[in-house]
């Protein structure tokens, strides 16, 4: 489904790589979190496999199509929800859908089934033909979610997906997560949130300084329960050790 | 005064005055500049007033056009004092902000309505400052004159902030109902730049004439009756103009005082009742987003992809100014200009210019209109991913914002044209040929500034999403027309000039002779638009792929 070897990706004026030989197999079916602290080089992988970045080296596929060689089949693939849900704000949500419908070549049957079906799970029926730019936070999110799932993607990414929004909302996305893997595509998305990751992924990959740490799979006995502790183990520095100690005394 | 109303209204004036601190030799440099351009641009209008009072004295109506002058000041400042009162009193994100200090409701309100008052004092001073001294030397009147001046100018003062104060709410509902009718809003646009332009051409062009001659008026008899008739009428502007001179006191001045004892009593009762309630209402942003049910529809890609493009623009009345609105302008500014060029060239050169100055002339506008073209990228912002992740080509999306470019280049380029065919400023084959090389030059210009943007984009967006500042590539893409305007313009004129000679001027190059006809002008002219065409399309196609995939936002 998703298949990156030997990744490499350098930022102009930057000595460093900011990710580097990173490789990753996903397979149909699957939901594959994507782990790491601030800076660790997520967004940037996820950027350079949805195209918006160009990269040094390696290669990406998307169902078997090469996102540098063959970028429009790859993409026709793939759905996208960004981190910080920029939307054509001056669309309405139907508008905006539409549009993205377009790009993709949706038949109109297959729009109006998934349109419906979507709005109606997001609760934005009322919202779907008022200007975007009166939304709220979530619901631009949401109406992200609807554009990229509108021509149902085999490949769904997401970056950040649940930052900023409330317990009800992240309910309604992680069903649709859910419903989207049933029907044998992949998602992957990137989070800071281990008990969500723990909670919904097949398996989960850990990033830190732009390498990839570890790759863990969920459902081996154990795994879950000890996420936490093998993502602080890879990640932290001595002073996020510290800081813990404090939190834990503060919690006592 | 209060302490912190002096440090709410310190604040408020660092906050517009922000650009022209003085921390440093830069700023200082910036400040002094500024104010050089103010004096230059004073000095300018006092000459240009002075010619104007010069004008209308020859014609004995140096009283009328006092009142004219007064009426659209007084209406000048009436409009920008509605825009301050309902930017700096009812902008709810400044207010909320002010809010958070241990300040009170009253005190900011206070300090607000202080910085109003001032900034229309000012303003309304500097204004006036350079018609009335115009005035005072023209109609002789000089000492008694300046003596008398303050007064009414504190009468203009009082009236159109408390106008301004009162109006404001009404004017807020009624922006809030229309904000959305972007079509009503590009015609409205549309015909208010285009009668303010012909005004102002029709003005110009007076002024010219009667420069040529001081010693006769410009103004036919029945003109000097309208002018005469419509001063009457203007009322209450011309009672300001009535205390200048001291005409007709006995009115004047019981009129302005009324006025502004009723203005003042409006004001009081708006901010008692109204006030409060219309920051609370949240009146500022209300109707801002608009409903507008449709169903699903499916578009081909490249309609798609236009239709999204399109719908930016018109639906930013920014945007739909810098573009549409100047578009439909157009031709009626190109009518006016080219009639005047075209008659200041015939004094001085001759007939055989005028197809030049027309192509000057509208390669100017055309060159306006394109560089909107060269924010084409920028105006993405923080959507630019959408374009990276589509899966449609770069090239293709390029194309459908080009196309849309194209359509409303041909669409200005053709009916202004028509309109200098149709007043027969040009004869037919001219015009033909004039649209052809006019949008060779939109054409390679459009590419030049997409070009431009695509490889130094400047994404520095305002919260609705729309450029704030226009980037380096506008600024290069106006010169770069200027350029090309001047370039193509003056040659066509000289050569035009040249080839209409009795006797052609002829090279002879072995058996070969070059003669400079009228032909030979219409081919090279030809071929240098063609040449900057091709150019434009070379500069645009090569390395834009890898050009457009280094953007990383």
């Amino acid at each position: 489904m998703l298949e990156i070897s030997h990744l490499y990706k350098k930022y102009l004026n930057s000595e460093r790589f900011s990710v580097e030989d990173l490789s990753l197999k996903l397979n149909p079916g699957e939901i594959f979190g994507f782990l790491g602290q601030n800076g660790a080089g997520k967004s940037t992988t996820i950027k350079c496999l949805t195209g918006i970045y160009p990269f040094n080296s390696g290669k990406i596929t998307i169902c078997g199509y090469d996102i540098a060689r063959d970028p429009i089949n790859a993409k026709l693939n793939m759905g996208y929800v960004p981190d910080n849900h920029s939307v054509y704000e001056k669309l309405t949500g139907r508008e905006y859908v539409n549009y993205t419908a377009d790009l993709y070549k949706v038949s109109k049957r297959d729009r109006n089934e998934r349109f419906d079906k979507y709005v109606s799970q997001f609760k934005l029926t009322k919202a779907v033909d008022t200007q975007i730019k009166s939304y709220s936070h979530g619901m631009k999110q949401k109406i992200c979610i609807i554009a990229a799932l509108i021509h149902n993607p085999k490949l769904w990414v997401l970056d950040e997906p649940m930052m900023g929004l409330d317990h009800q909302s992240m309910a309604e996305i992680l069903k649709r997560m859910d419903d989207h893997c049933a029907d044998g595509n992949t998602v992957f998305f990137s989070s800071h949130n281990l008990d969500l990751v723990a909670k919904i992924c097949d398996r989960a990959a850990i990033i830190k300084d732009g390498k990839l740490q570890d790759v863990i799979d969920l459902h081996v006995k154990g795994n879950k329960e000890t996420l936490e502790k093998r993502f602080v183990e890879i990640t932290a520095t001595e002073q996020d050790r510290i800081n813990d100690q404090t939190l834990l005394r503060r919690g006592q | 005064m209060n302490g912190n109303i002096r440090t709410l209204l310190r604040l408020e004036i660092k906050n517009r005055f922000s650009n022209y601190s003085v921390s440093d030799y830069k700023s200082y440099f910036r400040l002094f500049g500024t104010l050089v351009l103010l004096a230059a641009v004073i000095y300018a209008i006092y000459w240009a007033a002075g010619l104007f009072f010069d004008m209308f004295d020859t014609g004995g109506l140096l009283y009328e056009a006092l009142v004219l002058l007064v009426s659209v000041i007084f209406l000048f400042m009436l409009f920008a004092g509605i825009t301050s009162t309902i930017k700096v009193l009812y902008y709810k994100g400044d207010n909320e902000i002010l809010m958070r200090y241990p300040v009170s409701g009253t005190e900011v309100f206070i300090s607000k309505t202080l910085f109003l008052f001032l900034t229309q004092f000012f303003a309304t001073a500097i204004i006036m400052a350079p018609f009335l001294v115009a005035y005072a030397e023209v109609s002789g009147l000089g000492a008694a004159f300046y003596a008398k001046i303050p007064i009414p100018i504190l009468f203009l003062v009082f009236i159109t902030f408390f106008l301004s104060n009162i109006l404001a709410i009404p004017i807020m509902h009624l922006t809030n109902k229309i904000r959305n009718k972007f079509a009503l809003i590009i015609i409205g646009l549309a015909v208010l730049v285009t009668a303010a332009f012909a005004v102002y051409m029709l003005l110009f062009n007076s002024m010219v004439t009667f420069m040529n001659d001081r010693e006769f008026s410009v103004f036919s008899d029945s003109m000097v009756e309208i002018i005469e008739n419509v001063a009457k009428w203007l009322i209450p502007m011309k009672y300001f103009a009535d205390v200048m001179v001291g005409h007709e006191l006995y009115i004047a001045y019981p009129v302005l005082i009324g006025l502004t004892g009723i203005t003042l009593i409006g004001t009081i009762m708006v901010i008692y009742f109204l006030y409060a309630k219309t920051l609370l209402n949240n009146v500022e942003v209300e109707g801002s987003a608009f409903k507008h049910v449709t169903g699903n529809r499916r578009r081909p890609v490249f309609v798609t992809l236009m239709h999204k493009e399109f719908l930016q623009v018109f639906r930013s009345v920014n945007y739909s100014f810098q573009y549409f609105v100047l578009a439909c302008a157009m031709p009626v500014m190109v009518f006016f200009c080219n009639n005047i060029t075209r008659e200041l060239g015939q004094n001085q050169v001759g007939e055989q210019i005028s197809l030049g100055m027309s192509m000057l002339v509208m390669l100017i506008f055309a060159t306006v209109i394109t560089s909107f073209s060269a924010t084409s990228t920028s105006r993405e912002g923080d959507n630019f991913y959408h374009t990276k992740v589509a899966p449609v080509s770069i090239r293709t999306q390029l194309f459908a914002k080009f196309v849309m470019y194209l359509i409303v280049s041909v669409i200005a380029n053709a009916i202004c044209v028509g309109v200098l065919i149709g007043s027969e400023q040009v004869a037919v084959s001219n015009g033909l040929w004039l649209f052809a090389v006019v949008e060779m030059c939109s054409v390679g210009l459009t590419l030049v500034s997409m070009r431009m943007d695509i490889a130094r984009p400047y994404f520095n967006l305002s919260g609705e999403g729309e450029v704030v500042n226009n980037n380096a590539s506008t600024t290069f893409s106006v010169a770069l027309g200027f350029a090309v305007a001047l370039t193509v313009g003056i040659l066509c004129m000289f050569l035009s000039y040249i080839g209409s000679l009795e006797t052609p001027i002829a090279l002879a190059f072995g058996t070969f002779t070059l003669t400079f006809d009228m032909r030979f002008m219409y081919i090279l002219v030809t071929a240098l638009a063609g040449a900057f065409f091709v150019v434009s399309v070379l500069i645009y196609t090569i390395g834009l792929k890898k050009a457009y995939n280094k953007i990383a936002k």
